[in-house]
């Protein structure tokens, strides 16, 4: 690389080989006008809005696609440049509706606010303008294309970022239309950043449609916690709702992008099964009631149910924010209890079951080969799997272990089927191929597996990897093996230097795991305090439908007369009703401040964007007063921060004690399910986000199994599976029942 | 006349590989298979003919050719444009017809030239007869063993394939050709980077037009020296023009670069009985009108021409008499460019359909007195500001037309319909009188 020396604007500046007038301009801030430029994307040059002047060079050249040379004098505003800009935005203008008055862009539009700079105030157009005939294209983004400057930017979008073209021109000159080649709505899981692209009011959100002018908002900087990433984003408020989310840049977690979900999530903040005022459960029919009596009877049902403070549960969704975790397990702890657990979804709890990551976010994108096991990355982590496909686009592989074959957005090389009580075994196979590779010696246990020609592959391509990566995913937790597998998986990555991506801990277990929200010694777990005599529960945000790995298990102790349940929640269904004795109404996602420790191990705090609506209050408030009504000490917070730094300052608690190789013989006689949501019905706010619920992926509801298991089963194509409809599918893994939906399991 | 791409076509059977042969074909292909010829050498010859472009742009062969980074690893591509869709034009299509194999030659020398071992020709899709002719002249070299790999044991090696366009006039942008050659939408590409570094499926490419591959085992045959002598200082050897439009006898001649327009128009058979000339575009519809009198002063040759204000371009003589309506000829010409617009980039997308219906105003009598001076403005605003040459081409025959025949287009705009015919209407009454 070497450096460059021109001149911009009189300027003389420094810059690379191969680098544009455009980036060296918005570096030196220097304003050229744009539309189809976007630094994320590939340069399309199609606007001609940048055009600028080139000393020596008789047209003006566009700034976007202009490498910078030694010596070059460039203006970008003398006469040249300023003319061509104006000759392009009046073209731009001459088919454009100027609509704004009645445009969602507006005060947001890169059109309008170029125009204000080299527009004029007349046109000299004055021939009938073009008119474009909408194709829908989904529930998420609106489209109104009459508006569209061709810019591409959102064709670029799907076929460079999304992975998934979409959309496209079609048709020749004036006749180019950009639209959607297939007419069943988007697809893709980060579709809605193509509003953000959008230059004009083409495309924009479609629940945000109507809503409320740009400049009437009040941006709010925040972090969506419905992954792993914790994507930065802007909560755009008006009159106290959250109203639309746009993405925030930071290069180390989202760059520029947000997936869909945390996009389009906070429609569920508006949802009619709020719980807006505190309830109590007197002789079984339910009454509001204020704040102090709601905590007085929640406090007095907790002291007369657990007389013995290990009568206590406390169990938290995975979603809470740091504070309430902290605040929470200090609460248990201060009653006496160690019964603390937010794991709901977790078929084995065994202690050494957090295996720890040890790649960033950023080092994802570098990695050269990639291991992904039970994990439909592109559904389930949309922005780990964005950086994923970034490696496989500059060359890295990808190899996978599923139970059932996935639609990844980049090429994968070796797709194994795998059903999940075989998912240790191959990997311990995997494990002795290593062993027999890198000529170290073969521990005892693994002496008698075998190993076959693809796990000797997937072997191979780990070791000849110089960064690979093993990504675990989330499809582990229904495993009863998945502590095992976590300490197989460890001892992979060591053997062929591999990085591990644990995404098995999910949205902000992170957290969770900074405070110790789960049992010591000899607390119980989100299982066993089920089986073993628990009579109150603190629950926090969590859904008796949807959060529990055996919700059969935990209703029927919920609905036990002489069990005392404070449920905290934002919202409060059917369910909720019915196995509570108190709704004490939560300040939801946005509605409160906190903290969200993402997959780098970052803590990003965040405030509260708006008021919970009605009586709710943020849940670190509520626990701080339950803990004053029961007198506990050390509870003397007057802000969100100060909890923070308490949970902070914490030593990490021992999280990476995988336990020792104690290798049990999995049952693999019977059929094993899992139940994976949709990526859309995750959280209880996601559940309720209706446009969310209307796209392809929000609707996906498929029982799969293969031919065989589903004769096994004596089960066939359409017959529901617990709620779900069959689908006989080869590639699911054999015995195995892989159920992709949103719906909650029934019976 | 006829001294270098038609030197045949008199003889019997003019495509054939025996009558190609037998006047000297392949002979040059011949001696680099026999390792007597350097890349060198051929450079050399290539650059003391003054060969250069014949697709419009003029730019000198030989040094194109010098461009590619010949030593550089990996695949490299030849590149033939017979994407002859320039409204005027149609010699390439008789050089496919009548020599096909002076195109493959032609090519096979340039890939030895550049170390390119793959060539493609891109034939306009509407050439159906020329494209059978070329595959069958195609098949004639391979059966011959003067194509393939490792060619006799020379260890030159040179693959040619024919691709049939689907008649897009945009993809004989030479980008866009590329585009459409990977089996894409038919857009030009901005440049830098330039095909001969980042070209034919991103590798080094180099593209020429039909006629100046054809022109190429003829030069290295006799040498450059004679190619340059047939022609004027800083126009080498012949050209091959097609005169078209108001002639008595409209056709392809390949002629001496410097032959005096009136030549030409008489080797076209000169206008019709008692008509007189009005204007002529020299070199395509996309190279600036000229008035009949600058015409007749010209020669034929890249410096005369555009000293009188035009450009030699594609070589497509378009003959206007006084029958000429100015209005509707420039009409048609903007719907021409509004139609092939491929509509990637603003000002050639908005522009000439903005162009084409404000002339069409005129031509249906809607037409006002500051329509001239928009469309003017118009023309000036698209040119120069587009990715490739297309709204360029545009905007030329607008402003020339306009400020050759100004008071045409007033005329039209004040009385709805057109001077030239009213004066022929004139004419008529009066001989009825």
């Amino acid at each position: 690389m070497s450096e460059i020396e021109f001149e911009i604007d009189g300027k003389l500046v420094f810059a690379n080989q191969g680098d544009s007038i455009i980036s060296i301009a918005d570096r030196e801030g220097i304003d050229v006008p744009r539309f189809c430029y976007h630094k994320k994307l590939s340069v399309a040059a199609n606007c001609r809005m940048c055009l600028v002047d080139v000393e020596g060079v008789p047209k003006a050249q566009p700034a976007c696609s202009t490498p910078v040379a030694n010596g070059m004098k460039i203006h970008t505003r003398n006469d040249k440049a300023k003319s061509a800009q104006k000759a392009v935005m009046e073209f731009l203008l001459i088919n454009h509706p100027l609509d704004c008055p009645i445009c969602d862009q507006g005060g947001e539009c890169e059109l309008q606010d170029v125009a204000m700079e080299y527009g004029t105030d007349v046109s000299k157009f004055n021939l009938g303008k073009r008119i474009v005939a909408d194709k829908g294209i989904g529930a998420l983004i609106q489209t109104d294309m009459t508006r569209c400057i061709h810019c591409t930017r959102c064709v670029r979008f799907g076929a460079e970022v999304a992975g998934i073209v979409e959309m496209g021109g079609t048709g020749r000159g004036e006749g180019v239309k950009i639209e959607p080649f297939l007419t069943e709505g988007i697809q893709s899981e980060l579709s809605g950043n193509m509003i953000d692209v959008c230059p004009v009011g083409a495309l924009t959100s479609k629940p945000f449609r109507y809503e409320a002018r740009t400049w009437q908002m009040n941006a709010v900087e925040t972090i969506a916690r419905h992954d792993l990433v914790g994507s930065n984003i802007y909560t755009q408020t008006y009159r106290g709702r959250v109203k639309r989310v746009v993405a925030r840049d930071n290069e180390l977690v989202n760059e520029t992008w947000i997936s869909d979900r945390d996009r389009f999530s906070y429609e569920g903040l508006n949802h009619e099964s709020r719980a807006l005022h505190p309830k109590i459960k007197k002789n079984n029919k339910w009454q509001e009631t204020s704040w102090e009596i709601a905590l007085d009877f929640a406090i007095s049902g907790l002291k007369k149910n657990a007389q013995n403070a290990d009568q206590l549960g406390v169990l938290a969704s995975k979603n809470s924010t740091l504070e309430e975790y902290y605040l929470m397990q200090k609460l248990a702890r201060g009653f006496g209890s160690e019964n603390i657990d937010y794991r709901l979804d977790k078929a084995n709890l065994s202690i050494g079951n957090t295996m720890l990551s040890n790649i960033t976010l950023a080092e994802m994108e570098s990695t050269d080969h990639a291991l992904i096991v039970n994990s439909y990355l592109r559904l389930e982590q949309p922005m780990i799997n964005h950086r994923i496909r970034k490696a496989t686009l500059n060359g890295a592989s990808v190899n996978t272990i599923n139970n059932k074959k996935f639609d990844f957005n980049y090429q994968t090389d070796l797709e194994i089927l795998s059903s999940p009580q075989k998912t240790l075994l191959m990997l311990q196979s995997i494990l002795k191929s290593l062993h027999e590779r890198t000529k170290t010696t073969v521990p005892k246990y693994l002496s008698k597996i075998t190993v076959d020609d693809s796990q000797n592959k997937i072997a191979d391509d780990l070791i000849a990897a110089e960064r690979p990566v093993i990504i675990l995913g989330e499809h582990v937790n229904s495993n009863i093996s998945s502590s095992d597998i976590a300490s197989i998986i460890s001892e992979i990555a060591a053997l062929a230097n591999a990085k591990i991506a644990n995404l098995s801990l999910n949205g902000n277990s992170l957290s969770a795991e900074k405070v110790g929200f789960k049992p010591s010694n000899n607390g119980k777990n989100a299982i066993s305090m089920f089986t073993e005599n628990t009579k109150a529960f603190l629950l926090m945000d969590v859904d008796f439908n949807y959060d529990f790995i055996d919700p059969k298990l935990a209703a029927d102790t919920f609905n036990n007369d002489d069990v005392f349940v404070i449920s905290l929640n934002s919202f409060e269904d059917e369910i909720t009703l019915m196995n509570s004795d108190v709704i004490l109404p939560l300040a939801g996602f946005y509605e409160s401040s906190g903290t969200h420790i993402n997959f780098d191990g970052v803590a990003q705090s965040f405030s509260a964007s708006v008021k919970g609506p009605g009586d709710s209050k943020p849940g670190w408030k509520i626990i701080k007063v339950l803990a004053d009504i029961l007198e506990l000490k050390g509870f003397e917070y007057t802000d969100s921060t100060q909890v923070a730094d308490d949970a902070l300052s914490m030593s990490s608690a021992n999280n990476n004690d995988l336990v020792e190789n104690n290798i049990k013989e999995t049952d693999d006689s019977k059929v094993a399910v899992h139940w994976q949501y949709s990526p859309y019905a995750i959280d209880g706010i996601t559940r309720k986000a209706k446009a969310l619920q209307e796209t392809p992926i929000g609707k996906m509801n498929d029982a799969f199994i293969s031919l065989a298991t589903a004769k096994e089963l004596k089960l066939s194509e359409g017959d529901l599976y617990h709620g779900v409809p069959v689908s006989i599918n080869e590639t699911v893994a054999e015995g195995c029942v892989f159920v992709h939906t949103y719906q909650s399991r029934k019976g | 006349m006829n001294e270098v791409c038609f030197k045949n076509l008199d003889k019997k059977n003019p495509a054939s590989f025996a009558t190609y042969e037998s006047t000297g074909g392949y002979k040059v292909w011949r001696k680099i298979l026999n390792g007597e010829l350097t890349p060198e050498d051929i450079l050399a010859e290539l650059k003391t003919s003054g060969l250069r472009g014949r697709g419009g742009a003029g730019f000198p062969t030989g040094l194109k050719w010098s461009f590619m980074p010949r030593n550089q690893e990996g695949q490299k591509y030849v590149v033939c444009n017979s994407d002859e869709g320039e409204p005027g034009t149609c010699h390439d299509r008789d050089i496919l017809r009548y020599n096909p194999h002076s195109v493959i030659e032609g090519m096979a020398i340039a890939g030895y030239v550049m170390n390119a071992t793959v060539g493609y020709n891109y034939i306009r899709g509407e050439f159906m007869e020329p494209y059978y002719r070329f595959e069958e002249a195609l098949k004639d070299a391979y059966d011959e063993g003067l194509l393939g790999k490792d060619i006799q044991g020379s260890a030159v090696s040179f693959d040619l394939y024919t691709h049939l366009g689907a008649g897009a006039y945009i993809c004989g942008e030479e980008t866009a050709l590329l585009e459409s050659l990977e089996g894409k939408k038919g857009q030009p590409r901005f440049k830098p980077p330039f095909p001969a570094n980042v070209g034919l499926y991103g590798k080094p490419t180099t593209i020429n037009n039909t006629e100046t591959f054809a022109n190429v085992p003829e030069i290295l045959t006799r040498g450059g020296k004679w190619f340059a002598d047939l022609g004027v200082e800083n126009s080498g050897g012949t050209k091959c023009f097609s005169v078209t439009g108001n002639v008595k006898n409209p056709a392809n001649f390949e002629v001496p670069m410097g032959t005096p327009f009136s030549k030409l128009l008489e080797l076209a058979g000169g206008l019709k009985e008692g008509r007189t000339l009005k204007a002529v575009i020299p070199g395509g519809s996309s190279t600036p009108l000229l008035t009949a009198d600058t015409a007749m002063n010209m020669t034929m040759d890249y410096d005369s021409i555009a000293n009188a204000g035009s450009m030699l371009g594609a070589g497509s003589v378009i003959i206007m008499d006084d029958t000429t309506c100015m209005v509707k000829t420039l009409t048609r010409l903007a719907h021409f460019y509004y139609d092939e617009s491929c509509g990637q980039c603003t000002p050639c997308r908005e522009g000439t359909g903005w162009l084409y219906r404000v002339l069409q105003r005129i031509l249906d009598g809607d037409g006002k007195n500051e329509d001239l001076d928009l469309l003017v403005s118009v023309g000036e605003k698209i040119s120069g500001n587009t990715i490739c040459a297309l709204g360029d081409a545009a905007a030329t025959p607008v402003e020339s037309f306009i400020r050759h025949f100004r008071h045409e287009f007033e005329y039209y705009i004040k009385h709805g319909r057109s001077i030239v015919e009213s004066e022929h209407h004139l004419i008529e009454e009066e001989a009825i009188v």
